[in-house]
């Protein structure tokens, strides 16, 4: 058995140091009173959620935040869904034409988001969905990860199982909803992670999709108030908030975070 | 018809039909724009539905481009400096938590994944105060200083970056490296021990070489994922100062949404995957090679 060695400990607790200190700078500016010097970075005498408050009260700001959660929980649930159907025909149903269609899909892996950032915006501005949430939601929605993945862990599964529902009587649709969807929660837990934190995060598509309010994001918002004259406080303020859905989602779900990694790190 | 022939029927439409959602979903936004892609680089393309064919001038335009070449001479100079840094970052942190045992390791895990739960926008504001010329990166640097990290000359500026980049991603490559070292058989690494090999020829001749299919994923990834650096240079530094950070993602923005030009713009799309495409094959080349010498 490893015993732990205070020298790696040491050299853990420094590698901890640089990727967290930053982090508690966000928090420490964020609840400093906005007129305290954000220069050199101390302790402030007062923490104040003023901040908070006013950014929160900012005008647009809520309509970003709400615009954040429909396009992360929205999506998270569409792509799940369709993709689990789609998983388990790929997994488990022989039609002609299964393999090509399997690979077209995962082949778009290699294709860069910018390449066909140009051709979507056209896509979706002629069908009027420029600064809409649909038009923001709908073109993420085709996600190869999740077919693939989702597919490699139904293909993992035991054949009796299906024999055993086809000889209980369950039509195809019972098969889907009360076998396989409970049997794939594990990785349909670690994709919702990653989707949330993938859309929630996302700046290209929703800066050239979303301009106005309507549909526009908390990172694009929170890139434009960046160049806008905000306090250094009110800014941290912002980008405090956008952060902590993702830390709550990671603090409760860690497990799935670490076992998602490992499974398309090492088998993708 | 036999009952089999008509069970297997059965079960091939019950296959498309399960698959159709995502088929549809994937011809509308991933099929289409690709072959569009395709087609409007061949076009001069206005949004009001103007639209000429004009052949390859687009990409004549491109390589005739000056700022086409200055932004893949910075895209691949950004690389450089991002993807080996970025591994070494990972691989280090992956190997540090392997070694240590216990609860300890949960701890840390967590410790060091967490900026990547992170935006690049928060990760490029909370950096751009880090790297403020009063900042506290300078006032740590003391008589060094001050360093000017965002205003200076381009392999400074690119090189806090990738900085900004590493801190913010690291944290998934690092845990894709811990379940490859986690996956190695403990046996070869004992009897390597009783050979008495040095941690040193332990790491190059028997961690490396096992974690070799794990190694090319990361590296690819982290390649396609420098390639395509945007956020952060959006929020830090908008392509400056003089062009500095102009990189082709950046190019590409510019030329769609400020210029409006989409079929060049559409052209410059065609051009990072192609080059994302080569680079990607010439890197299992590399391994390749590596495994038969």
């Amino acid at each position: 058995m490893k015993r732990p060695q205070p020298g790696l400990i040491t050299l853990l607790c420094i590698a901890s140091l640089f990727t967290v200190a930053p982090l508690i700078a966000v928090v420490i500016l964020a609840l400093s009173p906005q007129d305290a010097p954000t220069i050199p970075l101390a302790w402030p005498k007062e923490l104040t959620f003023d901040n908070i408050v006013r950014i929160v009260r900012l005008g647009s700001f809520p309509r970003w935040l709400l615009n954040s959660f429909w396009y992360s929980a929205i999506s998270v649930v569409v792509i799940l869904f369709t993709s689990s159907m789609a998983a388990y025909a790929l997994a488990r149903k022989r039609f002609p034409g299964r393999n090509v269609v399997l690979w077209s899909i995962v082949a778009t892996l290699m294709v860069p988001v910018q390449t066909t950032l140009i051709p979507t915006f056209v896509l979706v501005a002629r069908v009027d969905g420029v600064n809409t949430l649909w038009g923001l939601i709908l073109p993420t929605l085709a996600n190869a990860q999740a077919v693939f993945l989702i597919r490699q862990f139904i293909r993992e599964l035991p054949d009796e199982l299906f024999d055993a529902a086809r000889v209980d009587g369950a039509g195809e649709w019972r098969t889907f909803v009360s076998i396989v969807l409970p049997l794939v929660r594990p990785i349909l837990a670690t994709l919702a992670i990653f989707l949330f934190l993938w859309h929630w995060n996302d700046l290209l598509w929703p800066l050239v999709v979303g301009q106005s309010d309507a549909a526009r994001t908390l990172t694009v918002g929170l890139a434009s108030l960046n160049t806008e004259t905000v306090s250094t406080s009110n800014l941290m303020a912002a980008a405090l908030i956008s952060f902590l859905p993702c830390l709550l989602i990671f603090v409760v779900l860690q497990r799935h975070i670490v076992a998602g990694i490992a499974a398309t790190g090492v088998k993708g | 018809m036999s009952s089999q022939t008509l069970s297997r029927r059965r079960e091939a439409i019950t296959g498309v039909l399960f698959l159709l959602p995502v088929l549809v979903i994937f011809v509308a936004f991933k099929f289409v724009p690709i072959l569009g892609a395709a087609g409007m680089s061949f076009t001069r393309y206005r949004l009001n539905g103007d639209v000429t064919f004009i052949g390859g001038d687009n990409y004549t335009r491109l390589l005739a481009d000056a700022n086409f070449w200055h932004s893949v001479g910075v895209t691949f100079l950004y690389v450089v400096l991002f993807v080996p840094a970025t591994i070494v970052v990972s691989l280090g942190g992956a190997m540090l938590l392997n070694a240590v045992a216990g609860s300890a390791t949960g701890i840390f895990r967590a410790l060091l994944f967490i900026p990547y739960l992170s935006s690049f926008v928060l990760a490029g504001i909370i950096w751009s105060w880090i790297f403020r010329s009063d900042g506290p990166l300078n006032a740590a640097l003391g008589e060094l200083g001050p360093v000017h990290f965002l205003t200076g000359n381009r392999l400074l500026v690119l090189a806090s970056l990738a900085v900004v980049s590493i801190w913010k991603g690291f944290g998934y490559s690092m845990l894709v490296f811990l379940a490859g070292l986690k996956a190695q058989p403990a046996e070869v690494y004992e009897a390597a021990l009783l050979d008495g090999a040095s941690p040193r020829q332990i790491f190059l001749r028997i961690t490396l070489p096992l974690l070799k299919p794990v190694f090319f994923f990361v590296l690819v990834m982290e390649t396609i994922i420098g390639f395509q650096v945007f956020d952060t240079i959006y929020v830090m530094t908008g392509g400056g100062p003089a062009r500095a950070s102009f990189s082709i993602t950046y190019f590409l923005y510019d030329a769609g949404f400020k210029f409006l030009d989409f079929g060049y713009a559409a052209a410059i799309g065609v051009a990072l995957f192609l080059i994302v495409l080569v680079l990607s094959i010439l890197q299992r080349r590399w391994l390749e090679e590596k495994e038969t010498a």
